[in-house]
């Protein structure tokens, strides 16, 4: 009976054991697209501390990708910048990421400024940099800060250590003043670069170097100017007969494409700014007109109305190999290609005017801004966000915004009185 | 068990002692005056059981989870073409991802404690202070995480397409196999991942940004320990890998503790593949 029942239980068992072998297989294709909360405390040690973590804080919020979370809600502080905090105390407030820093005067009157990015819930370090400067440095110092946490959370470089370039906009619109104006990438520190006297327009940031190419209206010639930020020594390019427009750098700085009008035709050009030689790329009775370099400095991008609306056109660097991108409807034009390489950004017309962007092969054309009248778009030197003219409807005059990538966080971008033409710097070295 | 059964066993014997034989008498009788009722009844003409029986229909009985989540299958739109007079020259197909043969790679953390490492010093001054104050206007940010189609593209929808209705993306690829039994535990946890995942939509090349994690959990659904990193993602180093990689991390320890049945803990106790894929989001 014994045996019996031994042999029942062993036979039930083997019935109702469950085989544990598999391993759960589970794909997850559907997220929730929200900026990361992120803990930053005010910096220990010397009062610059607190202002440089008061800039890191408003440049990662306004990059839509970080929500810093507020000071009052922080149950723990940093005592130490070189201690493992308590990371239960930053998982309490829903931080995911912690920034802790220190700023200290040294004997010889330069700031020191340490800093560390901590994986809270991982519970690691993810970053940590020292930085030694002249303390009215600091902001650059927070906005270095700023572009190396950016860069760690999200794989690709910052772009808080630049500057915009943008037309400034006073007086009445009978006698507009437009001048050439200089800020900060978080609207901080704008200078005039120019005095107002002549019509400036479309100025472009050469990517290497900060230099600014425009057009300028000296004595009623539309020309194209050349601009040295830091000796502020401005150079015509060129002395050409007829108007020239719409310049824009080669990747490497050492070109400039542009259209020269001869005729009533306009056609492109680009220059070779050592030895200032000029090399016609397109010989189309139709306007050619706003080229944009690839990153690779292998293509050019251009509006053309040679197939009978305004359209914009690829071809290689030598003129070469002409074909049209845009399909998807409507007028295209001002094409600039993404520092990345893998979109173009334009303004498409039609229904009002909206800033687009599309693979260089035309393909995945969407819609990113939503205003009223907004066109120019200029890219972060990182290819992540865009910033723009908005015109808005009424004579009210015009505003920079800026929308990244994705579409999301379309915000304005400060500026002093009204503004336009935004033009984005690289990095500054 | 031996306990319960004695425990059984006595209740029974105390029932046996209970009966009395006017007991057993009754229930005999009662027992014939049923049958008796079934035997005899006032009119026989209207019993037609057989006939008004329905037919047998064999039935397969399938075995799936108590909660599904198969989104509704519709017809595909077709595009409109393009207004223009041109059309675009069909697009040179995109090179396929390499396949790197799958190798595992233990994920080794660096040590908290590394030394800041020292950064150049900064050279200029920056340009003089402002005199004009920036405008305080900002506008809030808009979320409509319900339509993150919409918010990629600004364009106005069409008219034609149905309001409530997509596409199934997850074509059934979890049906199957050892799925059926488990589509509510991995609906379970890929609906709490919609609350903490937030995916890489900004970068470059969706493809090469799938993540696997091998996932040990407790039985209280708490992480057993640090997920690992499997299959092509674990031997992906550019920086945007690197991004996705930590963003599914923080993802698995954000949502930690998972809320799954105990009972079944040998179904869900590993996670392998746990799979994170953008692709979808970036609309790519």
């Amino acid at each position: 009976m014994k045996k019996f029942a031994l042999a029942l239980s062993a036979m039930l068992g083997l019935l109702f054991a469950t085989p544990s072998f598999a391993a759960l297989q589970v794909n997850v294709n559907q997220g929730n697209v929200q900026p990361l909360p992120i803990a930053i405390p005010d910096f220990i040690g010397d009062p610059a501390g607190a202002n440089i973590a008061k800039v890191v804080s408003a440049d990662l919020e306004r990059s839509g990708l970080f929500r810093p979370l507020n000071p009052k809600s922080f149950v723990d502080q940093i005592k130490s910048v070189n201690v493992e905090p308590n990371y239960a105390n930053w998982r309490v407030i829903n931080a995911q990421g912690l920034v802790a820093g220190q700023a200290q005067m040294q004997s010889d009157g330069r700031l020191r400024v340490d800093f560390r990015l901590w994986d809270v819930y991982g519970g690691q370090q993810m970053l940590g940099q020292q930085f030694f400067t002249q303390p009215e440095n600091w902001r650059r110092i927070a906005h270095l800060i700023s572009d190396a946490i950016y860069e760690r959370i999200t794989g690709e470089k910052g772009y808080f250590d630049t500057r915009i370039v943008f037309i400034a906009e006073s007086g009445p619109a009978t006698n507009r003043k437009k001048r050439l104006a200089i800020m900060d990438e978080d609207g901080a520190n704008p200078i005039f670069l120019t005095n107002g006297s002549y019509m400036v327009l479309t100025p472009r940031f050469n990517p290497t170097a900060q230099m600014i190419a425009y057009m300028s209206y000296v004595q009623a010639k539309p020309r194209v100017y050349l601009f040295d930020i830091d000796s502020g020594r401005q150079d015509v390019l060129g002395n050409f007969p007829n108007m020239t427009f719409s310049p824009r750098f080669s990747p490497d700085g050492n070109k400039i494409a542009m259209t020269l009008e001869s005729g009533g035709n306009s056609d492109i050009y680009v220059m070779d700014l050592r030895t200032r030689s000029m090399t016609r790329l397109t010989f189309d009775p139709a306007i050619d007109t706003a080229p944009s370099f690839s990153p690779d400095g292998r293509q050019i991008a251009f509006e053309s109305d040679r197939g009978g609306s305004q359209q914009i056109y690829v071809m290689n660097a030598d003129g070469s190999n002409v074909h049209r991108i845009s399909y998807g409807g409507g007028k295209n034009g001002t094409p600039v290609w993404s520092p990345r390489g893998d979109l173009i950004a334009f303004t498409k017309q039609g229904g009002g005017f909206h800033i687009g962007v599309m693979h260089p092969d035309g393909s995945g054309e969407r819609i990113l801004s939503n205003g009223w009248e907004d066109e120019g778009p200029t890219w972060a030197p990182n290819g992540r966000v865009l910033m723009y003219t908005r015109t808005l409807q009424g004579g009210r005059g015009s505003q920079i915004w800026s929308v990244d990538i994705t579409g999301r966080n379309e915000r304005r971008v400060l500026t002093p009185g009204a503004a336009s033409d935004p033009a984005w710097s690289p990095l500054i070295q | 068990m031996p306990q319960s059964l004695s425990l059984r066993r006595s209740s029974a014997a105390r029932t046996e002692r209970a009966a009395s034989p006017a007991g057993w008498i009754g229930a005999v009788a009662l027992h014939a005056g049923i049958i008796a009722a079934t035997l005899f009844t006032w009119s026989h003409s209207n019993l037609d059981i057989a006939d008004q029986s329905p037919p047998v229909v064999p039935v397969d009985l399938v075995t799936i989870g108590a909660k599904t989540n198969i989104a509704p299958m519709v017809k595909v739109q077709p595009k409109e073409p393009p207004k223009e007079d041109v059309q675009p020259p069909v697009p040179e197909q995109a090179q396929p991802a390499p396949t790197p043969t799958p190798q595992q790679k233990e994920e080794s953390a660096p040590p908290p404690e590394a030394a800041p490492s020292a950064e150049p010093i900064l050279k200029k001054p920056p340009p003089v202070a402002p005199k004009t104050k920036p405008q305080q206007e900002q506008k809030k940010d808009k979320f409509n995480l319900d339509a993150i189609s919409a918010l990629l593209d600004k364009r106005a929808p069409a008219a034609s397409s149905s309001p409530n209705a997509k596409v199934g993306n997850r074509t059934i690829k979890g049906i199957g196999q050892q799925n059926a039994m488990v589509m509510d535990l991995i609906d379970t946890i890929r609906n709490k991942m919609l609350q903490c995942w937030t995916p890489p939509v900004g970068a470059p090349n969706a493809q090469d940004l799938i993540v696997d994690y091998d996932l040990f959990l407790n039985i209280d659904g708490t992480i057993a320990q640090p997920p690992q990193l499997v299959g092509n993602s674990a031997t992906a180093t550019s920086p945007y890998a690197r991004a996705a990689q930590e963003a599914a991390r923080r993802a698995i320890y954000v949502c930690q503790p998972y809320k799954l049945p105990p009972e079944r803990y040998n179904d869900w106790k590993e996670i392998n593949p746990f799979r994170f894929d953008p692709r979808a989001m970036m609309g790519q």
